[in-house]
């Protein structure tokens, strides 16, 4: 299983999801894509820009490996302070 | 934390903590109401994550300016006009390094620490998103001006 968290405004899109890693996809570009799959308006914000991503509460890059047990995230631009 | 804070009884506690030092440099943010156009800030945050990259820019701050001892704390969840959000310090011997080391966990509080903000006003909810001088203010740091 993996979970998939989504913060700031992509949180008004989608709840966070715990599902089995999906076939064929073994990087977080390729969940980005199957998530735009199954929902076309969380896939035009995912490839909004200033959007990062993080694994394990790590930031990382689009193109990072992703397996069963890891915790995405899908962060909208950040603005604390 | 998600409860109200008073940064002068931060200021007070961090002063009786720092000891034997020169120098303290602080900053404290507050809600604005903007006219009244405002009434609150809900403020989330990425419970664990957001903690661990604030520990991770202290370190930061402490390893790159002669500081003694920093200081930070932020609000989440919903906060009123007039609230403070935010309390930064930091302690050392000499002026330049408290005053930089501070501005510089500002500018990265805003714009790399992981919080999102929105502002509550009668048409409801809207999300805030980095201005462009956020980028700018954080981006001087790489270049390494202290």
């Amino acid at each position: 299983m993996i979970k998939i968290l989504f913060f700031g405004r992509l949180s008004d899109i989608s709840e966070t999801l715990t599902c089995a890693l999906p076939h064929g996809v073994s990087t977080i570009n390729a969940l980005s894509n199957w998530l735009g799959e199954e929902n076309a308006a969380l896939g035009e914000a995912l490839s909004a820009k200033g959007n990062r991503i993080a694994k394990n509460q790590q930031i990382v890059a689009i193109d990072a490996s992703i397996s069963d047990g890891d915790e995405i995230a899908f962060m909208s631009p950040l603005s604390g302070g | 934390m998600s409860d109200p804070f008073e940064p002068e009884q931060l200021a007070k506690s961090f002063r009786d903590m720092a000891g034997d030092i020169g120098a303290i440099a602080s900053f404290a943010g507050y809600v604005r109401g903007e006219a009244g156009a405002v009434e609150g800030l809900r403020l989330n945050h990425y419970p664990g994550m957001t903690e661990a990259e604030i520990e991770r820019m202290i370190e930061t701050a402490l390893s790159r300016w002669n500081i003694t001892d920093c200081h930070i704390t932020h609000r989440v969840g919903d906060m009123k006009v007039g609230e403070a959000i935010v309390y930064v310090a930091a302690a050392s011997a000499h002026r330049r390094d408290a005053f930089q080391a501070v501005d510089f966990m500002m500018d990265y509080l805003k714009s790399e620490a992981p919080f999102w903000k929105q502002e509550l006003g009668p048409t409801g909810a809207v999300w805030i998103e980095p201005r462009e001088q956020d980028k700018t203010d954080i981006a001087r740091w790489d270049k390494g001006l202290t």
